[in-house]
């Protein structure tokens, strides 16, 4: 009782977003196919926002797309940037300082997309995203699904920033999973390819059982309410014409449901830039490249910055 | 065979599914998505269940024989109308569309040893049922205080959050003492009774409505104790535990 | 008490409650805090209490909701296993061949357990502490009614009052009191419990205690017998015996706090269980008013927790190394027969904590006589008080196994090395298959714990000349049928059983071999034969029986060092590296533990140890500096 006047006495006194690059980034903040044209709420770095779909006339900015309107709850006429992609309606409440990432798989016609689900967690975005680049945990949180003991090594893979793109790109990763394709009695090793493109999103490619020469995309749309709270949205785009898109959003609601406890359990909720705070093993590479990453673009939002 | 319409992460739902698992009973699931589809309120559900809540179970074994225990002949000769009257729905089989009811009647159905519900003995059978009206208590905050972090529900959290620690207090005060008499469950006895796994969901979930147990030392205690019972099985949210110490 | 307590001044070591003895139920984590930093405390199999910081190393993930599994922590992260006891960590899944670095060791702090409480303090531990450099508990606390006066710095003082809290919780002249937490500051705390009283159950009257505050913290009054009911309105004829009743107020954090409390007599207190209940009621009014009086505050902010860096090393990827650490002084404990010609020797510290160490784990020992050996650690996950090894009088005894059985005796004092492990267990295959010759049985009986405690599927097949030499039967017969001991058999025989043993490699199947030198070699032909991966197969000899040679010279470029120097014939790489002050940790010196491994980036090695494994050995990619030399003119090391 006392404890919850305490949290929401802090919530008040958070500031909103000081950290530029994460102010003038694109983020989602809710799936088109669930925006109907009534007003919705949500929170973005700290600030209220309303949103809905916009009868045709609403929004003569030349900013974005024009199906949405989003402002400020407390600026109600005055729109913020739209951007409609890969299901979600991405906003910016500054203005947006990079187009939003390419996700070209999104546009295959053979792909069945599916928004997966939006769920809260309190916690840093970039705690959620280190968690989505993490293979060693499959076996202990994601137990019979995307892992299972005794099989736990994370062998090698590769990790590289790109040039041209400035992402985080981590290749050649590979873990065992249990029945791995439908119907196979044992598991194997599956493939994956992780993508950060964006300080708050990440882009997982993962070897398709049906077809070789593909993969199917999980990705991670990270919205950050403020600097300790989230909304996970999940895309996924399978090539798979059997599987009903009820089973692929339950799928990845367990598992999303499965990590909001450990990293409702991270303490502290912020992530530490700081080599020193934590402890990485090899398996770790992915979330050294991304906190140094981080650190590079000096991100401030949602991190414990390292001490100059 | 015993339908459950199911929603992997309800908390009222995994009530069934535990005591389905204890007990040993097969039985088929039928996934309604509850967030963010609201299948629950759908016309198809609505027609099953007109409340449009879950879980929802159809037990569709009318003969004894298919089920895990053979009623007593005498039972069954003496009281053919309760079947008769009990809410048959179109698809043919008995539906009941609330936990604590569906509890009620798996444990009273099928379990072997009647000590999940015990049903000839008044005095266990009354706190049981206390129990499971304070289970409601804690579905009616802790539930909800968990609706409103995970999936945006639009109700007033901080009063949930302090209605489920009041709660929490008188249910540490009342394990406290339990244990003080070497008691290991909600009602005295030496097994668990239905009124455990209709409480332990929404509390082994409260923290993801902000509500922490750490101030309860013997709810988590118990909570240990609960997950040790054979047959026990998680939910995302719910961590697996390591052996007993045997002695 | 708006503001932390002053860390720089006593406080920083005074004794908290943090939780009651009774709250730490066997196999269960209770979650803690005192002064703003979560704890995450347990107890161990053994008994011990260990009181940790609440956040795994590794992700900062709360060990609050990690499985607490007897003898070891494990994080539900990434199945991180942490000691008992020492906090360090034995084993990270995702790396299943490697040996943690030992310096992988969560934050430890103080903990003792008196008066049915287990009390910590704000300052954490360093990696090795002294318990005596720990302040006691007030021994006046109780006014002398339990603890007979101890003498100051004595080591037994926490061990001779539990023993003493147990005998009065026994006797019932001791009672706990169920704790209330509370959500006020401790000054507001301490203000209402001075004013503390309670309803008297048979004469239903209000009783009021005059409580003595001896500080913010501890509040002490006076109870008569319930019993006594008459005389409680009044005090004309107070009781001759009166019921000591302790307040202790544990600071959560800046507006949290528990109220931890206990009754004591000088004989047994009778109605324990309604002293229980009025004190539980009294203390419930008592939190209402307190939760009152903080709503007309402004809440203070939560007190701030540092977070304690890392050690440099562990915060560079891949954090793995077996760096060299210094030696620590231990004391023979016990040494018992534990078959024909072998003793069993356990050493504990003389101060502090002994150093983490993994099952296949070694250290060595310096014994009185100048010599240095190697021996296995036998240890069971979590007996992190001891360090026990199985000591075979050879018969060629140079001195070593001869001097320890021979002259060694308890309580005499040695020098050991912490632990090395170069014969890691991986505790990921479907089926792990040990196989021991003879005294090989030590590295493979720690394996061979720690998977059976685990639940994980093994065989263990011991190969001994008779039942006389099977060594640590007790320990065998607990593993039931996965341990089956094969007695009396010749050469020839031997080799057909190992045929058996080996004739089916599965995937993910792993075999660990210790024993002579011949039966080694021929298991590792065997397996080979069956189509054993190498990476499968993993061995550890007693010693090296291999021709060493030392004439070739040959020059060795550091490649990060920088710098190139010349090995003449005579002498061994590892000492040459010595000699112009390149550290390198090492053991045994003579090719047989792997401790001194180096990595080669170029040139061909001439490998003359039985450490690497023949694959390894033909990449040619590392060497063992001890005894390993140069078929080239020249080499370049990664160091």
């Amino acid at each position: 009782m006392l404890r919850v006047q305490i949290a929401s006495t802090m919530a008040m006194t958070e500031t909103t977003c000081k950290d530029p690059v994460i102010h003038n980034h694109w983020h989602a903040i809710a799936a088109i196919e669930d925006t109907g044209s009534h007003v919705h709420h949500t929170r973005l770095l700290g600030e209220d926002l309303t949103y809905q779909a916009s009868t045709a006339r609403d929004t003569s900015d030349s900013t974005g797309d024009h199906e949405f309107a989003v402002s400020r709850t407390a600026a109600p006429d005055k729109l913020l940037p739209v951007h409609c992609a890969y299901g979600y309606i991405w906003t910016c409440l500054g203005t947006p300082a990079q187009p939003l990432f390419t996700l070209p798989e999104y546009a295959e016609s053979d792909r069945n997309n599916v928004c997966a689900c939006s769920v809260g967690v309190r916690v840093s975005a970039p705690r959620a995203v280190e968690n989505f680049l993490d293979m060693g945990h499959f076996p202990y949180v994601h137990t019979g699904i995307l892992g299972e003991q005794p099989h736990t090594e994370v062998r090698e893979y590769d990790v590289e920033i790109t040039e041209d793109s400035n992402e985080v790109i981590a290749t050649r990763c590979r873990f065992y999973q249990p029945q791995a394709a439908a119907g196979a009695n044992e598991g194997m090793l599956v493939e994956y390819v992780y993508r950060v493109p964006h300080p708050y999103c990440s882009i997982l490619y993962k070897s398709c059982p049906d077809d070789e020469s593909r993969m199917d995309v999980i990705a991670l749309f990270v919205q950050p309410v403020d600097e300790i709270n989230i909304r996970a949205h999940a895309l996924v785009s399978v090539i798979d014409a059997t599987s009903a898109p009820l089973a692929i959003r339950m799928f990845q609601q367990t598992i999303f449901g499965q990590d909001k406890p450990i990293l409702e359990n991270q303490l502290p909720k912020k992530l530490p830039l700081d080599p020193r705070a934590e402890t990485p093993i090899r398996a770790d590479k992915s979330a050294v490249f991304y906190r140094r990453w981080l650190s590079r673009q000096g991100i401030s939002y949602g991190v414990i910055p390292a001490a100059a | 065979m015993i339908t459950l319409y199911d929603y992997e992460l309800s908390g009222n739902c995994y009530k069934i599914r535990l005591l389905l698992s204890m007990l040993e009973i097969e039985y088929s699931k039928h996934t309604v998505e509850f967030y963010p589809a609201a299948d629950h309120k759908s016309e198809w559900f609505k027609a099953i269940n007109p409340l449009g809540t879950l879980p929802v179970l159809v037990d569709r074994s009318h003969e004894p024989q298919n089920a895990g225990q053979r009623r007593p002949l005498q039972q069954k000769t003496e009281k053919p109308h309760n079947e008769q009257t009990a809410d048959l729905n179109p698809i043919d089989g008995l539906t009941l569309k609330d936990s604590a009811a569906i509890l009620v009647y798996l444990a009273t159905r099928y379990d072997k040893t009647a000590s999940w519900y015990p049903s000839s003995d008044p005095a266990k059978i009354a706190q049981i049922t206390e129990w499971l009206a304070f289970a409601d208590g804690i579905t009616a905050s802790a539930s909800q205080a968990r609706l409103a972090e995970g999936f945006f529900y639009n109700v007033d959290a901080d009063a949930c959050r302090a209605r489920a620690h009041q709660l929490f207090r008188i249910l540490d005060e009342h394990l406290w003492f339990a244990e003080h008499r070497k008691q290991r469950w909600l009602v005295a006895g030496d097994l668990p009774t239905i009124a455990d796994l209709a409480c332990f969901p929404y509390i082994i979930l409260s923290e993801e409505g902000s509500i922490s147990r750490q101030d309860y030392p013997a709810i988590r205690r118990w909570t240990d104790r609960v997950k040790r019972i054979p047959g026990f099985i998680v939910m995302p949210g719910v961590f697996p535990i390591g052996p007993e110490l045997s002695s | 008490m708006d503001t932390k307590p002053d860390s720089s001044s006593d406080n920083n070591h005074y004794w908290h409650p943090i939780a009651s003895s009774t709250d730490l139920t066997p196999r269960h984590v209770f979650h803690g805090q005192l002064l703003g930093r979560e704890l995450a405390v347990w107890r161990a199999d053994d008994g011990n209490v260990n009181v940790w910081e609440n956040r795994c190393l590794h992700r900062g993930v709360r060990l609050s909701i990690g499985v607490n599994d007897g003898r070891e922590l494990v994080c539900q992260y990434h199945g991180w296993r942490y000691a008992n006891r020492t906090a360090g960590c034995t084993y990270i899944p995702a790396h299943p061949a490697d040996s943690p670095a030992r310096t992988i060791c969560n934050n430890r702090y103080p903990v003792t357990e008196q008066y049915g409480l287990i009390w910590s303090a704000e300052s954490a531990l360093p990696a090795t502490h002294n318990s005596a450099s720990v302040p006691d508990i007030d021994p006046g606390f109780l006014n002398g009614s339990i603890t007979a006066p101890v003498a100051d710095g004595d080591l037994n003082t926490a061990t001779i009052r539990a023993l003493n809290t147990e005998r009065e919780i026994d006797a019932g002249r001791l009672l706990v009191l169920r704790p209330i937490p509370v959500n006020a500051t401790i000054d507001i705390v301490s203000t209402v419990l001075q004013s503390y009283g309670y309803i008297h159950p048979l004469s239903n009257t209000p009783v009021h205690c005059a409580v003595e505050a001896r500080d913010t913290y501890r509040h002490t009054t006076q109870v008569t017998p319930l019993t006594a009911n008459d005389c409680i309105a009044s005090n004309a004829n107070p009781p001759a015996e009166l019921i000591q009743l302790h307040f202790i107020i544990q600071p959560v954090d800046s507006a949290r706090s528990v109220i931890r409390g206990f009754m004591s007599g000088s004989s047994t207190i009778e109605h324990p269980t309604t002293w229980l209940q009025l004190h539980n009621a009294a203390l419930s009014q008592l939190r209402i008013v307190a939760e009152q009086q903080m709503q007309a505050i402004i809440p203070p902010a939560a007190w701030e927790v540092s977070i304690t860096p890392v050690s440099e090393s562990l915060a560079k990827m891949p954090g793995i190394s077996n760096a060299a650490a210094t030696t620590q002084r231990v004391v023979v404990r016990a040494i018992t027969d534990t078959a024909k010609d072998i003793k069993s020797v356990e050493m504990a510290a003389i101060t502090g904590d002994l150093a983490t160490w993994q099952p296949g784990s070694h250290i060595d020992v310096l014994l009185a006589n100048g010599l240095t050996r190697q021996y296995s650690l036998t240890n069971g996950p979590g007996q992190t008080d001891h360090y026990n090894i199985g000591v075979k009088l050879e018969a060629e005894s140079s001195g070593g196994s001869s001097f320890i059985h021979h002259s060694l005796k308890p309580g005499d004092v040695l020098t050991v090395s912490p632990p090395r492990n170069n014969f890691s267990l991986r505790r990921d295959a479907v089926k792990t298959l040990l196989i021991a010759g003879g005294i090989g049985i030590t590295p493979l009986l720690s394996m061979a714990k720690a998977l059976f405690h685990s639940d994980l599927p093994f065989e263990l097949h011991y190969f001994v000349a008779d039942n006389s030499h099977v060594a640590f039967k007790s320990c065998l017969d607990e593993f039931g049928k996965a341990a089956n001991i094969v007695t009396g058999l010749d050469p020839t025989e031997t080799n057909s059983r190992l045929q058996q043993l080996l004739a089916h490699y599965e995937n993910a199947h792993h075999v660990y071999l210790c024993g002579p030198g011949p039966m080694l070699d021929s298991a590792k032909a065997i397996a080979e034969a069956h189509s054993w991966p190498d990476e499968s197969v993993h061995f550890e000899y007693f010693k090296n029986a291999t021709e060493v040679s030392q004439d070739k010279p040959f020059s060795v470029a550091l490649a990060r060092t920088g710098i190139t120097l010349q090995v003449p014939a005579g002498e061994t790489l590892l000492s040459v590296l010595r000699n112009n002050a390149v550290a390198l940790p090492s053991s045994c010196e003579q090719g047989a533990c792997g401790t001194c491994i180096v990595d080669v980036i170029d040139g061909t090695p001439l490998h003359q140890d039985v450490y690497l494994s023949n694959a390894e050995k033909k990449r040619g990619n590392c060497m063992m500096t001890c005894v390993s030399r140069a078929l080239s003119d020249s080499l370049t090391l990664d160091i």
